[in-house]
């Protein structure tokens, strides 16, 4: 029998609790859940789960402070709820090292898809492995060759620039995960730019006139509005 | 006098330096014109109407009562004082003198008090016009989130208390209901919450310039999940087109449209999104080629929740509902215009412009 992947879910309300743990133990994971953020915290560090669900809004404390003690030693995946429909809170979420952010209410194809992406991440510890491993990571008809600095479309050199290069390549890397504008801004034009993205956007547009067919309905590129850019996951 | 008192705390005593300066002006000026008059030998009878229409336009341009009844007591002096013989002396002991300042003091006062009123009056029914939308708005949403909270309820009990009668088929199609009821409240609820952020005060929201493209892909990314399938085209300028504008609430005005589209639409076999530059702004419009709206709802569809009024829809929630209304005032906000008309081939269109200069 394979070994059950183990599931920690922090959530203080117990009819969601309930049912996620329904949705999980259906799909063969095991779960163990926290309503506190002190209970979650000793529970991560005693029973070592491979995935962290967890609710922003604790009775004792913030999940984001949760979050930040985590990281001070941990890559553990971690998935962050919030009902939340602020993007600000996401976008400091994920600067504060959360794999991703799930909006409540969600469905259950959602939630099983995150923690299936996140486990996946785990495996290969943030980076994607095909870019690892070949140099190249594609994704339908997109190719990135990381050895040749190329980015091609159905065999076809797209001819991007060396900053859309990076972007591309960047996402590619992190192919799946939602990585924030500041993220991107600070790995492609150093940490000391000002905090404006328009020149990101503007190059992002320039990207996808270069890659997707339709701009308006991308198949690799995706936007999340207000918090940053997803790549579609590589096969 | 028991309203006077209480009105005296805002409407009596609040004094201002450009209340003052207007009050000032008005009776300088009628002094002026009095005195012109008298040099021109026309007799003094004409200054008690010019004080009194002086104290009319004060009382009109201030704000208080304070400064009406002030310049009626400086008039009735001024008259008597000045244009009255015998010349800047003062004496109200002249016969028929003292009945014709009594009059003009009343007539001043009540003048004053009449136009502080009807200002009052002006301010009442604003505010009571406001409280209205609210309760509208009130209404609308509770409408809105009722019908299907007693279909939930209803459905969730018919399951728990009969679930050995229940064949297991029916069972799914009852969780089946519950799950497209709830996913409705679930927009109802961000419908509502998008508005608040909205300034209530200013009526304003913080624009920052984004593409369009974006917009439209995460709109219809949006859209696709809840309608697979949908019949949804999309067609915008070449060159990446930056507006202003908050993102959350434009994606959600785009959805609420094409939402709109398929479930009122009739029959609907092509939806054009479309987002085109005209002059200093974006124009972005959703059209259908569907049963199109009905001639009597289309001058009122934007403002109202139309199915209040129209009885025999009264239970039907999936009617326009709070997103129509909520897409009128997040475009104000930002500035724009939203307008619906019918297609001359069949069909309906939504159509808003948003200004591309920032401001």
């Amino acid at each position: 029998m394979p070994m059950k992947n183990k599931v920690l879910v922090v959530e203080d309300e117990k009819s969601i609790s309930n049912f996620i743990v329904a949705i999980l133990n259906a799909n063969n994971y095991d779960v163990v859940t926290a309503r506190t953020g002190q209970e979650a915290y000793s529970l991560i560090t005693s029973c070592c789960p491979d995935v962290v669900i967890l609710d922003l809004g604790l009775p004792d404390m913030d999940g984001m402070d949760v979050l930040k003690a985590v990281r001070k030693w941990s890559i553990l995946p971690i998935i962050v709820v919030s009902a939340r429909t602020n993007e600000r809170d996401k976008v400091e979420a994920l600067d504060l090292g959360a794999d991703d952010y799930i909006t409540k209410p969600f469905g259950t194809a959602e939630l099983l898809a995150r923690i299936r992406m996140a486990l996946r991440h785990t495996r290969t510890s943030g980076a994607n492995r095909d870019v690892a491993q070949n140099g190249r990571f594609s994704a339908g008809e997109l190719t990135i060759d990381y050895e040749k600095y190329r980015v091609f479309v159905a065999g076809k050199d797209v001819g991007l620039t060396q900053n859309e290069f990076k972007i591309v390549s960047l996402l590619g890397k992190y192919a799946g995960k939602v990585l924030t504008y500041d993220f991107i801004i600070r790995e492609i034009w150093g940490p000391n730019t000002n905090g404006d993205n328009q020149i990101l956007r503007v190059n992002m547009a320039n990207i996808r006139r270069k890659i997707e067919e339709k701009p308006a309905e991308p198949k690799y590129i995706f936007t999340e509005v207000g918090v940053g850019y997803r790549m579609i996951e590589g096969e | 006098m028991k309203q006077q008192r209480v009105r005296g705390k805002d409407g009596l005593i609040r004094i201002s330096w450009k209340d003052s300066l207007i009050t000032i002006g008005f009776l300088a000026a009628a002094t002026v014109a009095c005195l012109l008059m008298h040099g021109e030998g026309k007799t003094g009878s004409h200054a008690p109407l010019v004080f009194v229409l002086a104290i009319l336009l004060i009382s009109r341009f201030t704000n208080s009562y304070f400064y009406g009844m002030f310049s009626s007591v400086v008039a009735v002096i001024e008259v008597n004082y000045i244009f009255t013989y015998p010349y800047f002396n003062l004496n109200f002991t002249l016969s028929g003198y003292p009945l014709t300042f009594l009059v003009m003091f009343s007539v001043s006062i009540v003048v004053s008090m009449l136009t502080t009123q009807i200002k009052q009056q002006e301010k009442i029914r604003t505010e009571i016009e406001k409280e209205q939308m609210r309760a509208n708005l009130l209404r609308a949403v509770s409408h809105d989130i009722r019908t299907p909270l007693t279909s939930i309820v209803g459905a969730v009990s018919a399951v728990a208390e009969n679930h050995d009668k229940l064949s297991e088929e029916k069972t799914l199609s009852l969780l089946g209901d519950v799950k497209e009821e709830a996913q409705w409240l679930v927009r109802v609820v961000e419908n509502l919450l998008l508005v608040t952020r909205i300034d209530a005060d200013s009526a304003k929201v913080s624009k920052e310039p984004e593409p369009v493209e974006e917009i439209l892909a995460e709109a219809v990314a949006k859209f696709k999940k809840r309608f697979p399938g949908a019949p949804i085209k999309t067609e915008m300028p070449e060159d990446v087109l930056f507006v202003p504008m908050d993102a959350m609430l434009i994606e959600q005005v785009l959805c609420n449209l094409l939402e709109n589209a398929i479930l009122h639409g009739g029959v609907v076999s092509e939806i054009h999104l479309n987002v085109r530059k005209d002059g200093e702004s974006a124009v972005f419009s959703v059209a259908d080629d569907g049963v199109g709206i009905a001639a009597e709802i289309l001058p009122r569809i934007l403002s109202e929740s139309i199915y209040r009024e129209n009885s025999e829809n009264i239970d039907g929630k999936r009617n326009m509902g709070i997103g129509l209304t909520v897409c009128q005032s997040i475009i104000k906000a930002h500035g724009g215009i939203i307008k619906a008309y019918n297609r001359k081939e069949g069909g309906a269109v939504f159509e808003f412009s948003l200004p591309i200069k920032e401001g």
